[in-house]
């Protein structure tokens, strides 16, 4: 009972309609407006200000977190640079290393290392063995091949070098970086590292 | 008023309206508020009345929206993941910590602020139809419960989420009482479980559950908790307002009648205007509202922020079901339940009472029918609309202060009293060296 009288009294005495509260309120600012000099804030306007400011910032601040939460600090790949085994393991020509897509190649003591993702899209040529040396051209320089690399995904052809001649590949395939061990002698490809065609280790 | 408006007046004009019709404009025209009322009365927006509660719930659901979703790009459902894809949370990933902490905190509070948010509509007697013509707030309340029942639903499928011991422990006591149901104990069990263990067909039910099938049920619901609300007039407050208002004899209340032309059946459609006299208890819902709602918004933001700051998200070890933690203790929102479930255990003359089925299935499924049906029961006049502890609703109010009250202790009893197999220990007590594996 006590709290209901409370209420209508409480009602009784704020009368003013909605429109003359907007007024007032206006009435008040502008009131402040004009006491204030003119080229500074007046208190009202720069709290106000200093509210959303600090909202927005709040706001800003989450945002920032969610979002670089978002941004890996720690991966759980393959690492890129790893061991494949000891060089006496890899006879004369080319060896593929499925799980790797990584053909590692041995010319007498010198041994490279190129990629088998096909620079168009990422399938994985296949090494095709040729039937009959055949001479090729490339960049003004004369060898002769024993194999080629196609692309099953869409027909892209690449010569024994890594070199694209036919379909959509923009460009030849990646050749990798070849270390050796210095603790036990096995070769390691960097696939983080790439490196010219010229690239050879000599082991 | 043909100044020219900078950029950010043009921005801000919403919050500023000049004219009550700029300030209409501001609600009806925005996406975002259009499901307010132009103008709403100050007793609805008080503190004291509402205490906001149920704003805080729905804020408290868009925090766990957000951290959800940023959640499941990070959360990994798998038996051989989850554990691992928390742990990164809470120690690599950026500002995990901050994301799961937050994301806890925020779901451990809207259990709460539901509940009160219930008791306040309880004690208020503000499920009950007041004077306005085409009411159904008994509905809303029913639809009100079964929000509580998804949030605690809400909770318990994310408690099993991060795959440690607490979380295997809680879910495995918590499931073993849905067992104790009649004939479809262990059916339902069998079902929720994806098998007879808690397994990847579990953790990956939980989790669709978790994070698609409840949210959307809840938001289905608010929606229309809150159509209801607007149906309904608003808060229950608003009845009594016009209810006093009559007793002053005010000039009777302006109310519109549009023919539909016959499309619809009937001559006449009835417009009601609002109840309350509006120049006199209302204000314009533009600023009025959208200022406290803001201010609501970001308060609760803050405090659920300072309080993840504050209380660290636990993370214990790695699930094992072969070693059982003891005590093994439920969600504290369902420490009550298992209180319930060990105390209505005992033996007379050689017979055993199933404290699962009494505590677990028995009484809490009659708390819910009682709490549904309810309003349908409750007889009192339109006086006790909307007020708080009213004279005529003193004995019903009563007794339901008394079961939340029971409820409360026997929550604290199990959070806080209870040992090693469940043995009572006070706080000053400590606890025996138990074996901890077996």
């Amino acid at each position: 009972m006590r709290n209901r009288k409370s209420l209508l009294e409480r009602f009784r005495g704020k009368s003013e309609t909605g429109q003359e509260r907007l007024d007032r309120i206006k009435a008040e600012i502008l009131a402040e407006d004009a006491e204030t000099p003119s080229g500074k804030t007046s208190r009202r306007s720069f709290l106000s200000k200093l509210g959303i400011g600090a909202t927005l910032a709040a706001i800003a601040g989450q945002t920032y977190a969610f979002l670089r939460s978002l941004k890996p600090n720690v991966l759980y790949e393959e690492p890129q640079r790893f061991k494949v085994g000891a060089p006496d393991l890899f006879g004369e020509g080319g060896k593929f290393l499925e799980d790797k897509r990584l053909f590692v190649f041995r010319q007498g003591k010198t041994f490279y290392a190129i990629s088998a993702s096909c620079t168009h899209l990422g399938c994985t040529v296949k090494m095709q063995k040729l039937n009959q040396p055949k001479k090729v051209k490339v960049r003004g320089r004369e060898f002769e091949e024993q194999h080629e690399f196609h692309c099953p995904c869409h027909g892209s052809k690449y010569y024994g070098d890594g070199t694209n001649y036919a379909g959509p590949a923009p460009r030849s395939l990646d050749y990798f970086k070849l270390e050796v061990s210095p603790e036990d002698g096995q070769l390691i490809v960097d696939m983080s590292q790439r490196v010219g065609q010229d690239f050879r280790l000599t082991v | 008023m043909a100044t020219k408006r900078s950029t950010w007046e043009k921005i801000t004009w919403t919050w500023r309206p000049a004219s009550e019709r700029e300030a209409g404009d501001s609600i009806v025209r925005n996406f975002l508020l259009h499901w307010f009322p132009a103008k709403v009365t100050r007793e609805s927006l008080s503190w004291s009345y509402s205490f906001w509660l149920g704003t805080i719930t729905a804020v408290l659901f868009f925090i766990l929206t957000v951290t959800g979703v940023v959640l499941m790009f990070l959360y990994v459902p798998s038996v051989e993941r989850a554990y691992l894809s928390v742990k990164d949370l809470e120690y690599t990933v950026s500002f995990g910590w901050f994301l799961r902490g937050l994301h806890r905190i925020s779901a451990h509070l809207m259990v709460a602020v539901v509940f009160l948010h219930m008791v306040r509509v309880f004690l208020t007697g503000a499920y009950k139809n007041g004077a306005a013509f085409n009411q159904n707030r008994p509905l809303n309340w029913i639809v009100g419960v079964a929000l509580l029942l998804a949030t605690l639903l809400l909770s318990f499928t994310g408690y099993l989420l991060p795959w440690d011991q607490l979380a295997f422990w809680a879910i495995t006591v918590g499931t073993n009482i849905a067992s104790a149901a009649p004939v479809v104990g262990d059916a339902i069990r069998f079902v929720l479980l994806g098998g007879n263990t808690i397994e990847q067909g579990t953790l990956i039910r939980f989790y669709v559950l978790h994070c698609f099938f409840l949210p959307l049920l809840v938001i289905v619901l608010f929606s229309y908790h809150m159509w209801r609300v607007r149906k309904d007039g608003g808060l229950a407050c608003v009845d009594r307002l016009a209810l006093e208002q009559k007793r002053e004899k005010s000039p009777p209340i302006k109310s519109k009648t549009y023919s539909l032309l016959g499309v619809a059946s009937g001559m006449t459609v009835h417009v009601e205007t609002s109840l309350v006299d509006e120049d006199k208890h209302a204000v314009q819902s533009s600023p009025n509202l959208t200022r406290r709602l803001f201010l609501v918004t970001m308060l609760t933001t803050a405090a659920a922020s300072v309080l993840t700051l504050i209380f660290r998200a636990p993370l214990e070890e790695a699930a094992n079901p072969a070693v059982t933690p003891n005590p093994a203790k439920a969600p504290w929102y369902f420490l009550w339940l298992q209180e319930l479930v060990t105390d209505t255990t005992f033996t007379i003359a050689g017979f055993t009472i199933n404290g699962a089925l009494v505590g677990g299935i028995i009484i809490p499924g009659l708390l819910v029918a009682a709490a549904l049906a309810w309003p349908y029961f409750d007889k009192s006049t339109v006086r006790s609309v909307g007020v708080w502890f009213a004279k005529e609703r003193r004995k019903q109010n009563l007794i339901f202060l008394l079961i939340v009250l029971a409820i409360l202790i026997l929550t604290v009893i199990g959070t806080y009293l209870r040992g090693p197999y469940w043995n009572f220990y006070w706080p000053w007590e400590s606890w025996p060296e138990a074996p901890r594996r077996f």
